[in-house]
């Protein structure tokens, strides 16, 4: 394993806009630490939201007419600053959230996209599932994506990727998943044909991470510092 | 090495492109004691570089004297109190195909260093910094319209925004030509 260390966190459901602050938050630790020369700190965040639609920096594409029929599903509907068009966070979906100091791995964002999806590949062939990329950003099994990638920051990461566990997929039917026609969606569920949960496939993601990004994750203490907001390992 | 074919780049002037970085380089800088115009041309690390750089020969008249650049990959051009701001092609080569450009909005001020908006490629939003204090003037729209001219002529038709200087003495800060491609030398190391 390399000398690199990822602090993980494990934050079970949590709602989007508090885990995207959360996010902002680490991320500026991170950057201070390099600064001052510290320990980067890097950190991955592992949360299950409430039903979400999120929109990335293109959010033009989707007008507030959309955004009051989304809401009308009962999902709530966000805006973000991250790459990609819209998506759906809910139960039954691995969201994780890498907030990586990009330069301590390898300085580019194209290593960083690749590196995730082969995360996700990996993880899924451990499960039995064969997945592939496509000139379409995310993780995919034939012309359905399993895994949808969003992220933010040339120096330090934020927002990540949402792999389809045992997500209700009809939640997608509202919407062209990352605005790609033609295209489905599934799940680790779907594909196996038998109930697959978080649960089941977390382990085999953070082995998979923790070999392609050559780095050792660390489980983080689970207190938080309420008044910052920050988990309480922080460097 | 394998060599691809010459290019004439002046009357005087013929460059020799090859499959070989270091050749290219070595080409280049004999050609340059020819051509103190193009002295200042960012010579590009990746293998296939001589795409762009059989591309940077090939456009004139841009007065490339007048380039600074910040360690976010980022260059400015100044004109008397006007500086107009792009990205390096070490900055588009690493983002890869730009697919969005957010670009800040005509007359806000803003600091030196601050964010002022994102170039978005491969599912990845890369934040802009503004490289000099100011206000902005103007806009590329046809970046807007077409993020790839970033890609395809990030010193020229892919520049981003302009700005009037609030603190001219910033530029005396940054890197000229030689100190940025030695600034990506050592960053490579």
């Amino acid at each position: 394993m390399g000398s690199k260390v990822i602090y993980l966190h494990k934050l079970g459901r949590m709602p989007y806009l508090a885990a995207w602050e959360l996010q902002k938050r680490i991320a500026m630790q991170v950057m201070n630490n390099i600064r001052c020369g510290r320990e980067p700190g890097h950190r991955l965040l592992l949360v299950e939201h409430d039903p979400v639609y999120t929109t990335g920096l293109r959010k033009d594409d989707y007008t507030p007419e959309v955004e009051a029929e989304l809401r009308q599903t009962g999902a709530d509907f966000y805006r973000t600053n991250r790459g990609g068009l819209i998506t759906f966070h809910g139960p039954g979906q691995l969201t994780a959230y890498p907030i990586l100091h990009l330069k301590s791995f390898s300085p580019g964002i194209k290593w960083y996209v690749c590196a995730l999806e082969r995360t996700v590949i990996r993880t899924l062939r451990v499960l039995g599932i064969t997945a592939q990329t496509s000139p379409h950003t995310g993780v995919w099994v034939g012309d359905n994506k399993i895994c949808a990638l969003g992220l933010q920051g040339r120096h330090v990461t934020t927002h990540g990727l949402g792999l389809n566990c045992n997500t209700d997929l009809q939640w997608f039917d509202h919407i062209v998943p990352c605005g790609i026609p033609d295209k489905g969606v599934t799940s680790v569920t779907r594909e196996l044909g038998r109930e697959v949960t978080i649960q089941e496939v977390e382990p085999h993601f953070l082995e998979a991470f923790s070999e392609i990004f050559n780095c050792k994750v660390v489980m983080s203490q689970p207190d938080f510092d309420e008044a910052k907001g920050i988990p309480s390992h922080h460097v | 090495m394998q060599q691809l074919g010459e290019r004439r780049v002046g009357r005087h002037t013929t460059v020799s492109v090859c499959r070989d970085s270091t050749m290219a380089r070595v080409l280049l800088s004999t050609v340059r004691s020819y051509t103190p115009k193009l002295s200042a041309l960012q010579l590009p690390r990746s293998a296939c570089a001589w795409k762009n750089t059989a591309k940077h020969f090939s456009t004139t008249h841009r007065q490339l004297s007048n380039y600074k650049y910040t360690e976010k990959h980022e260059w400015v051009a100044v004109d008397g109190n006007i500086g107009t701001i792009g990205i390096t092609n070490y900055a588009q080569e690493a983002l890869g195909d730009i697919v969005y450009a957010q670009l800040p909005e005509v007359d806000t001020q803003y600091e030196q260093m601050e964010e002022c908006g994102a170039l978005e490629s491969v599912k990845a939003a890369s934040e802009l910094y503004c490289p000099v204090s100011g206000k902005v003037t103007e806009i590329n729209a046809a970046v807007e319209d077409q993020p790839s001219l970033i890609n395809k002529s990030c010193y020229e038709e892919g520049w981003l925004f302009k700005l009037e200087l609030t603190v001219p003495s910033e530029i005396d800060e940054l890197m000229d030509e030689a100190a940025y491609e030695k600034f990506l030398k050592e960053s490579e190391e």
